[in-house]
């Protein structure tokens, strides 16, 4: 069983149940399109597998290796959060060096993307930079699982476009697992589409079964010409 | 130079990484803490002796410092940390260590 499986996770909040033995996996070279509605608990998801949400049941595994814990985490899933994380008043070369190893360090900085910023402080830089330059890490680490939690948010379209090619390149060794509420940028990029509904995932086959779920209007059939994506 | 770029320089290991990590994580706290129990010794000095009061002082407000920084003023910081595999815990539980360990060697100095 390689691959990233996330597999009866169960999440209540007061009398609510969020998650309701969620089954989530992700495979090395793929990218998963998590997709739902605003409080269908997706960053809940994201929280516990990477360990920093406590859920009621959980199971998670990366290669046959249980996961239990943050740290035992730490070198195969990392996790990129809806708000910026970069330490405000440090210089992003130090960053770097947090993140990448030797040799991934020097292609990070040598990244058009990031070398204008290195000297620069993460509190002198845009929401949209610093949106980028934290993908980049997480994307340059050794891990080999990433939870991206709206990387799309905040981003110009130029920008936008980087990190859909970014991420492709990455998936050739890497598995992602994205959400955003910029469905048509996950579309795009994504190899499987699984929608959170009801605190059960459904994956999803068809666009129009977005739709049915209640996720998209009716009106943005017309856009992807009668259900036909990557899907 | 600063602090962290002196761990900028040393070999990469991912125990490394943690320990820079860790650097850059109490960089803040340490540079605020320490001026403001200097500070508070200074003022203090003429009823308790000036090392005494900035390692006592140290001790106290450096968690307080982790609390204003990390847990009122920038939470999603954290996150960074996460990711390199230290949960909150261990940041609160190296941050009392450290506080005291800095502190009395402060007082016995």
């Amino acid at each position: 069983m390689s691959g990233l499986h996330a597999d009866s996770i169960r999440k209540q909040y007061g009398d609510r149940q969020v998650l309701n033995d969620i089954f989530l996996s992700c495979k090395t070279g793929e990218i998963v399109g998590l997709l739902g509605r605003n409080g269908s608990g997706k960053s809940s998801l994201f929280k516990i597998i990477f360990g920093t949400l406590s859920a009621d049941n959980k199971f998670v595994s990366v290669d046959q290796r249980l996961m239990p814990s943050l740290f035992s985490g730490r070198d195969l899933i990392k996790y990129l959060p809806q708000d910026s994380f970069l330490p405000a008043h440090i210089k992003i070369k130090y960053l770097i060096s947090c993140f990448c190893g030797k040799a991934a360090r020097g292609l990070v900085m040598a990244d058009p993307l990031i070398q204008p910023h290195l000297e620069k402080q993460a509190a002198q830089l845009s929401g949209g930079e610093k949106r980028l330059i934290e993908i980049l890490l997480l994307v340059h680490s050794e891990a080999k699982y990433l939870l991206l939690d709206e990387p799309f948010n905040g981003l110009s379209p130029l920008q936008i476009t980087a990190v859909k090619t970014i991420i492709q390149k990455h998936a050739a060794v890497k598995g992602f697992v994205i959400t955003d509420h910029d469905y048509r940028n996950v579309l795009d990029i994504a190899s499987r589409i699984v929608l959170m509904d009801q605190g059960n995932t459904r994956v999803i086959k068809d666009l129009r079964e977005l739709i049915q779920f209640g996720y998209l209007p009716k009106s943005s059939l017309d856009l992807y010409a009668g259900g036909e994506t990557n899907l | 130079m600063r602090i962290d770029s002196i761990f900028y320089l040393v070999p990469q290991s991912y125990t490394m990484r943690i320990a820079r990590g860790l650097c850059l994580f109490y960089w803040k706290l340490v540079v605020a803490s320490l001026l403001f129990s200097l500070f508070l010794a200074g003022l203090g000095s003429g009823s308790v002796p000036f090392f005494i009061g900035t390692g006592f002082a140290f001790i106290f407000l450096t968690p307080v410092f982790h609390y204003l920084s990390y847990e009122v003023n920038s939470p999603g910081e954290y996150y960074f940390y996460y990711n390199l595999g230290l949960s909150r815990l261990v940041l609160w539980v190296s941050t009392l260590i450290m506080s005291i360990l800095v502190g009395l060697s402060i007082m016995f100095l």
